[in-house]
């Protein structure tokens, strides 16, 4: 091979290498849609996608195209799903995508495939979305339709306290399928007053597990403080509690806690003298923080 | 057919079919403008969701029955203040079965294309609940853009802001949407109307409407049904209705912190304290009273009530408090014919509601639906004050 050859093919590559890594935006979109090209470099191209996805029209439906058919790779779709994602946090640019982006996102949340259905569902859930509403309701109340497990279900419809999914949490906590889900309709049911007596319950049950009381008394806390402060006292002079709950105890103490009544209560301010320098960090921070406001 | 007023328990496909059986028969078409009423017994208890597709088909059917003057003004809120695509859709289609084109409607499609630009989607209106899953048919944004087409020359008013929006290009609209727009430029470019319909042509609302939106009672309706509800302030002390509205004119609006849509409750708030400041300004603060009652005492605890007027600068004294009903809440809404429904304890729908009350508490005006004007609500307060210090100084 002559070296002037040879100084041709170097001069050849090197922008070629180049234009692997920083391929334009349309480029990569053209890759990422061509079913011919490998799935790995589909995937990597996918990443660069962003700016034409927003600006040309052909280029996201395109795109739309790759999410919506089934016979592409399922990591292709995903990928795609990331990379539509990533442009509608371009609220603006993305405006005149959105309609046709909510309306792929349904057509593919009920999908064969349990990864995607779970990702879009989330999207849409985070919308507010009526239609995933609808179906992750339905598949709580007839778990025979349901598009996700329970707790997946119960975690994405938390998103909306207009939901309508107080009803049936209240029936999960009842009868839970496992203990995620019930743990999952506690959360969901911390922006609910009228569930006060049940975290009440909870809260009280040295029975349940330590996850669901502590969710219990952040419920409390965030629905009831007034409530909490009683239970918190119960609470802090129970030697056998848990400190996580009795941490929780300690801030609704601090923060809604009624300064005269507290300042007066020896029992408690002794026991809270013995908390700063026992039990875990937090239990000791909290104590401090209690003291400095209630201590003498 | 089950009675509108035994609706409570219909499902929602129940629901439709009943949409569609009044619609069909003209001796009952008025009973589809009451199923507008956010109070009606048909929202309780149900999700949001829900009642975004339930009013959304009322909306279409009257679109196909055409719009009355009563069913006007639910059109002429949602537009104002929505912000879910299916029912702004849904509001806009049934606006161009109104009677006329009028003038004072383009100011609220425009409005509602503002609101929802950010939150357009495709919806389907063939069959009751359905959601649109491909990218075709219509979107909430073509609807407004047809709503504007239908009003023509009678829209010139918001031209310049429609020109703007063309113009914003930036905002990325699709260029399907451009031609929408340009088309829609063109129609309300078009020739005057002739001039015995030019009637309307400086805005004036339908005579029905602005009775609608805010009224005077003529027979001031007294509160001893709801003199003994005990409040909590946003500092957690105790007061009753009768020891905080008797003996000075009261401003009173209705509002809840979890509230989503800020077109709504958040903007209620923040227009209170725009109004105390003027009654600073004139120096009334101490004989016109404010007061903002959430609809979701349950939740909102003195704390969030502070920190919510607070964050939108709204005075909070003696004067002027955030209240929560702990007892008789549902005398309450009886007494304010509140316009809500809930989903346990919670706000499913709820109207804008502002009221003026008298000294002795009774509700003397009120404002409805759709967004208030702080100096206008000032006024009527001003003039209520001066009638009962006449009152006070012919007794003499």
């Amino acid at each position: 091979m002559s070296k002037a050859r040879n100084k041709k093919r170097g001069k050849r590559a090197k922008p070629k290498r180049a234009s692997a890594v920083k391929m334009s935006s349309s480029a990569a979109v053209t890759v990422a849609t061509n079913a011919r090209k490998p799935v790995k470099e589909r995937i990597a191209a996918m990443a660069n996608v962003t700016q034409a996805v927003c600006e040309k029209d052909n280029k996201f439906q395109a795109l739309l195209k790759v999410l919506r058919n089934m016979n592409e790779p399922i990591r292709v779709r995903l990928a795609a799903l990331q990379a539509l994602q990533a442009a509608s946090f371009a609220v603006v640019q993305f405006e005149s995508r959105r309609a046709d982006y909510l309306a792929t996102l349904r057509a593919v949340a009920t999908d064969a495939d349990p990864e995607l259905r779970q990702r879009v569902l989330g999207l849409l859930a985070r919308e507010k979305d009526g239609f995933a509403q609808q179906r992750l309701l339905e598949g709580l109340q007839q778990p025979g339709k349901a598009l996700l497990p329970p707790e997946k279900a119960l975690q994405l419809l938390s998103y909306d306290i207009h939901a309508d999914a107080y009803p049936v949490a209240r029936m999960i906590v009842k009868s839970p399928p496992n203990e995620e889900a019930k743990r999952e309709a506690l959360r969901l049911l911390a922006a609910d007053a009228s569930s006060k007596p049940l975290f009440e319950r909870i809260l009280n049950d040295k029975e349940e597990t330590k996850e669901n009381r502590q969710l219990s008394a952040s419920a409390l806390q965030a629905i009831a403080p007034e409530a909490m402060q009683t239970h918190a006292r119960e609470l802090l002079l129970d030697p056998k509690e848990y400190d996580d709950i009795q941490a929780t105890s300690l801030t609704a103490l601090t923060q809604f806690g009624t300064a005269a009544k507290v300042e007066k209560d020896e029992e408690l301010l002794k026991r809270v003298a013995s908390l700063k320098s026992a039990g875990s960090n937090k239990l000791k921070r909290g104590a401090r923080r209690f003291l400095t406001k209630y201590g003498s | 057919m089950p009675h509108v007023t035994a609706t409570a328990a219909l499902s929602e496909q129940q629901f439709g079919a009943l949409v569609e059986a009044l619609s069909s028969d003209p001796t009952r078409r008025a009973e589809l403008t009451d199923l507008l009423r956010e109070d009606h017994p048909v929202y309780d208890q149900r999700s949001a969701a829900s009642i975004v597709r339930m009013r959304g088909w009322i909306l279409i059917a009257l679109s196909h029955v055409g719009l009355t003057d009563t069913a006007l003004l639910f059109v002429l809120e949602e537009l104002d203040t929505g912000r879910d695509a299916y029912l702004v859709a849904a509001a806009a289609r049934a606006l161009r079965s109104y009677a006329n084109p009028v003038a004072a409607f383009a100011p609220f499609v425009m409005r509602a294309i503002t609101n929802i630009r950010y939150h357009d989607e495709y919806v389907a209106f063939e069959r009751y609940g359905e959601y649109a899953i491909s990218a075709t048919g219509t979107t909430s944004l073509s609807e407004l853009l047809a709503t504007l087409v239908w009003l023509g020359p009678h829209a010139c008013e918001i031209l310049p802001e429609l020109e703007q929006l063309r113009m914003n290009r930036g905002g990325g609209f699709s260029n399907h949407l451009l031609l929408e727009i340009e088309r829609t430029l063109e129609a309300i470019s078009g020739p005057a109307p002739p001039m015995d319909h030019r009637t309307d042509m400086c805005c004036t609302s339908p005579i029905s409407l602005g009775d609608a939106l805010s009224w005077v009672r003529g027979s001031r309706c007294g509160c001893e049904t709801i003199e003994s509800t005990v409040f909590k302030d946003h500092d957690g002390a105790r007061i009753t209705f009768r020891e905080f509205f008797r003996g000075h004119p009261s401003v009173v609006v209705f509002f809840y912190t979890r509230c989503d849509n800020p077109q709504k409750c958040s903007l209620t708030i923040t227009k209170l304290a725009r109004l105390q400041n003027l009654l600073l300004e004139r120096g009334l603060a101490e004989q016109i009273r404010t007061a903002a009652i959430t609809y979701d005492p349950g939740f909102d605890i003195p704390e969030r009530l502070r920190g919510y007027a607070k964050n939108r600068g709204v005075l909070m004294n003696v004067d002027h408090r955030m209240l929560r009903a702990v007892e008789g809440i549902n005398e309450l809404r009886a007494h304010f014919k509140l316009g809500v429904n809930f989903i346990g304890s919670l706000v499913n729908r709820h109207r804008i509601e502002v009221y003026i009350l008298d000294a002795a508490g009774g509700i003397a005006a009120s404002f409805e639906r759709i967004h208030w004007d702080e100096q206008q609500i000032i006024e009527r307060a001003v003039a209520l004050l001066n009638e009962e210090r006449d009152a006070r100084a012919r007794s003499k």
